[in-house]
Formats: structure tokens, sequence, C-alpha cells
């Protein structure tokens, strides 16, 4: 990571407790493998991420997403799915729409039953389960990250 | 005058869309985990003062018929809890700390309007040492995920008993 020219990146701390990190850890690579799908996990989670504003993430899942081979396309449309045509299948569309839908509870009150029908149609119940899972995850991870305010690319987190 | 025995009747209790912990049981293994980590150090009833307004937030039914019934098993009051969904126009019913810990859940937990303030978060440093506040950032988080667990999933709310899940 090439040092920018802008704000001094400083974390606010980066204190984190030990028992939470492992367990927070394992859970992200139980949801990983229960899922199969390397390069969806990094699109949810990439997705997460902007939702949540998380530099960190971002910079850490882009560059996991380029090494599993995710395409550049996908990863600039990624934010524009909905509108960016066949780019993005019907099974990454559903896991799509629930990452948004999941992440920004907030907002869309609840998770719509459409969306969350149209994620069971392509998913398995052990599969979606770990999906949420996922999504959950990389949610937890935005919070602890933006919360501390971990920078983009820091080795201390 | 209607008589205690009159019967209502309350609309029909959805169920769930799906056992999530049955079908991906090592994810919520490390969620009990998570969970049990993010509690230490954290003192109980301000906890359940942040489940219950992230929960709040979330709109997870689920989640605030655990921990209503969770902080007035604490010794919390009714009083605080019903005030805590409008706590900036009742702030004199929380103490310093406990409202600098609110304000920080509420910037944690809704991260798409933009980060989480500077001044909120030196608030929030003022009342909380350093492992303190990396431990209620972590228990924001946590109940962030139980909040998405329960509404994605539609757990239902209103079979709770204090404690059952400790």
């Amino acid at each position: 990571m090439t040092a920018g020219t802008g704000a001094a990146a400083t974390a606010r701390t980066t204190l984190l407790d030990a028992g939470v990190r492992a367990a927070l850890r394992a859970a992200g690579a139980a949801a990983r493998k229960g899922l199969g799908d390397p390069a969806l996990a990094e699109l949810v989670q990439i997705r997460a991420s902007q939702l949540n504003h998380c530099a960190f993430c971002l910079d850490m899942h882009l560059t996991v997403a380029r090494e599993v081979g995710v395409s550049e396309r996908k990863l600039d449309l990624l934010e524009a799915w909905e509108e960016a045509g066949d780019v993005f299948d019907e099974r990454e569309r559903a896991a799509l729409a629930l990452t948004e839908a999941v992440t920004v509870p907030t907002a869309s009150g609840f998770v719509p039953d459409a969306v969350y029908a149209a994620a069971a149609a392509r998913f398995d119940e052990p599969r979606l389960a770990h999906l949420v899972g996922l999504i959950n995850v990389v949610n937890s991870w935005n919070r602890l990250m933006v919360g501390r305010r971990i920078p983009a690319g820091s080795t201390r987190w | 005058m209607t008589t205690t025995e009159e019967r209502i009747e309350y609309a029909p209790e959805h169920t769930p869309r799906m056992q999530w912990a049955k079908h991906a049981p090592e994810v919520y293994k490390a969620m009990v985990r998570l969970d049990a980590a993010a509690r230490q150090g954290l003192d109980p009833k301000l906890g359940e003062l942040v489940k219950i307004r992230a929960s709040q937030l979330n709109h997870c039914a689920f989640c605030l018929d655990m921990h209503t019934k969770d902080a007035l098993a604490a010794g919390e009051s009714v009083e605080r809890i019903v005030q805590l969904s409008a706590w900036e126009e009742s702030r004199h019913f929380y103490t310093e700390k406990e409202v600098a810990a609110i304000e920080l859940t509420e910037a944690i937990t809704v991260l798409t309007d933009g980060f989480v303030p500077d001044e909120v978060y030196e608030r929030a440093a003022i009342h909380f040492d350093e492992t303190e506040l990396a431990q209620l950032i972590a228990a924001i988080a946590v109940i962030n995920a139980w909040n998405r667990f329960a509404v994605t999933t539609r757990m239902v709310p209103g079979h709770y008993t204090p404690g059952q899940h400790r």
C-alpha cells in the first residue's frame, strides 16, 4: 500500500480483545467454507464494506478478490450490480441483494420476503445459512474497523 | 367495564424462515464464543442498554424481547427501557457515561450514513478507558450481528425467559 498525501492515517485504537478477534476469525472461516465459493464470498464482503464505508475492509477484500480471480469488470461494476446487466449471474445477484438487505435493516425495514425468497431459490439451506453468516461476519469487521478507524492497508488491526 | 376473562384476538404468530444455527453450527459456535469474549469487562446493565438501542435501530423484535427481559432481570428500570428510543430528550434518565455509550452505539450501528463522528468517539473515550472502549465497540458489533441473524431468519419474539442464552 502506497502512502497517500492526505490526512495522517492513524487508528483511534488498535486494541481488540484476542478472544473477540479469534472468534470472529473462526466464524468467518466457517462461513466461507460452508458457502464454498471464494469469489462470491469476496463480492459479498466487498459490497457490505462499500455500504458500511469500511476503507480497511475494501482494501483487504479487493486484494483477496483479485487473488481468487474475480474479474476487474465485476469489481468495477459491483456498486451498481443491479444495473450491470449480465455482468453478474442470477446467483450472484441474489446473494448481493441479500447482502444489502441484511446490511441495511435500518433503511429497508427488515429483510423483504422477495429478497429472501430469491436467495433461498438459489442457495440450499446450509449454503444460505453460511451466506447469512458471512454477511454478518463482514458487517462485524466493518464495525470494528470503522469504529476504531483502522487505516486502509494497516498491518496493525 | 370489560371482564378479565375477555379473550383478545391477536394477529397470528409468524414462523422463522430458517434454523440457521442448525445449518451453520460452526458459525454459531464461533458467534457464541465471540459474544462471551465481547462481554468481558463490560458492565451488564450498560451492556443491555447498548443491546436494546441497537436492536431498536435494527428493528429486531426477537432481540428486543430478549434484551429487555435480561435488562429487567439485571435490575434495570422500566422507565429507562421505555425512554431509550427517545434518549436524546430524556438524557437525565441516564448517566453521562451511558449517554456516551448509547451515542457510540448509534454511530457504529448506522454506518451507512457515514463513519463514526470524532465527537461521538471522543466523548466515549472520556468515559471509557482504551480497553473498555475496545470492548464496548466489540459488544456493539456483536449485537449488530445477532440483530441481523434474527431479522434475516425472522426469529420469533415472545418466548424468551431471562438468562436463557447466558
